[in-house]
């Protein structure tokens, strides 16, 4: 572990934290974080018994150096974008804890858990009402939107 | 024997190392993660604990405290947090500092107030710095007349003999001894 900068070391502790006891439906390739430890990928699974069952996801988390004073960049990628009204169709999440509510207690595998428990927690499948716009006017980092924390149902 | 002491009590960080990790290493490792800063998930250096119990390293708090200025709430519940209501933590062995990640304050001092004093009379105390006692005729604002015996009290010893001071002293000494005298015969004869 020497050489490595306070964030790395934390997120190194956290990749074997998250290795050990995952949150359900979640893996990771530890071999490839640990070549980058400031990029992570991370597969999520559709909880059983929820709209989302039997789907795959796959998050993006992007650390700076500052992590975790900074709020982790986290957002959907690759084939599958799950449909939900608080993820827009570029892999953008409107999550609280992500920006104004993070917290340097909070890990990965916490913002994991909040994520399985917003999609498991949804009723119908939708996109946010302003996607179109957002997706076409937004920055490619979500932490850069000024997010409107509304509903706290979903 | 010496090898089975050291296998329970060696190796505290490297559980996955030795395979099997058997109950006394979980319990250790239990114990060591009690006292892990909630930010660098490390074992607390220049630990301080919240308000609401809960544990940091200094420098963790205080660089997070520096990032939202306007919003200082502790990491885990969110209860509000400040450098002045934080408690330091001196464990055995911990005063030396190791160095600090970057410039930081140093960690706030704890506030120790004193025990209630007991019940003694201030002007007559037998205390463990000296037998005190004083007596006089007082005159509001003056005091005249009034002597004090004092034992075992840090007083300026007298001067030594032959010196101008040691005379000077004399002399003040008499010349107050001869009012006293006058004074007490005004007040018998008055």
């Amino acid at each position: 572990m020497a050489g490595l900068s306070p964030s790395e070391r934390r997120l190194q502790k956290e990749l074997m934290s998250l290795v050990k006891e995952p949150p359900p439906g979640v893996t990771v390739d530890s071999d490839v974080i640990e070549r980058n430890l400031l990029q992570w990928l991370i597969n999520m699974d559709g909880a059983s018994g929820t709209l989302y069952e039997g789907e795959n996801f796959q998050l993006q988390f992007k650390f700076s150096n500052k992590y975790p004073f900074d709020s982790p960049e986290v957002t959907f990628v690759g084939p599958n974008i799950p449909v939900h009204p608080h993820v827009y169709s570029n892999g953008h999440i409107c999550l609280s804890i992500l920006t104004d509510d993070w917290s340097p207690a909070l890990s990965v595998q916490a913002v994991c858990l909040s994520i399985v428990s917003m999609l498991s927690s949804c009723k119908e499948k939708k996109r946010p009402p302003d996607n179109a716009f957002y997706v076409k006017t937004c920055n490619k980092n979500p932490k850069k939107t000024k997010w409107w924390y509304h509903d706290d149902s979903v | 024997m010496a090898s089975s002491a050291s296998s329970s009590t060696g190796s505290s960080k490297k559980i996955d190392a030795n395979g099997g990790p058997d109950t006394a290493d979980k319990e250790e490792k239990k114990e060591d993660r009690t006292f892990e800063c909630n930010i660098c998930l490390d074992t607390a250096r220049d630990a301080v604990v919240s308000m609401c119990g809960h544990l940091f390293c200094w420098p963790c708090l205080h660089q997070w405290l520096e990032t939202r200025p306007s919003r200082q709430v502790c990491p885990v519940c969110k209860a509000a947090i400040s450098k002045e209501k934080v408690v330091p933590l001196y464990g055995r062995g911990s005063t030396k500092q190791e160095d600090p990640r970057e410039k930081v304050p140093p960690r706030p001092a704890g506030q120790r107030t004193e025990p209630e004093g007991g019940s003694t009379f201030p002007g007559f105390g037998f205390g463990d710095t000296g037998f005190h006692m004083s007596f006089g005729i007082g005159a509001f604002p003056f005091g005249f007349f009034t002597s004090t015996f004092n034992f075992g009290d840090a007083r300026p010893g007298a001067a030594p003999h032959g010196t101008p001071q040691h005379l000077e002293e004399q002399y003040l000494s008499k010349l107050f001894l001869w009012l006293a005298v006058l004074f007490i015969f005004w007040l018998l004869l008055a």
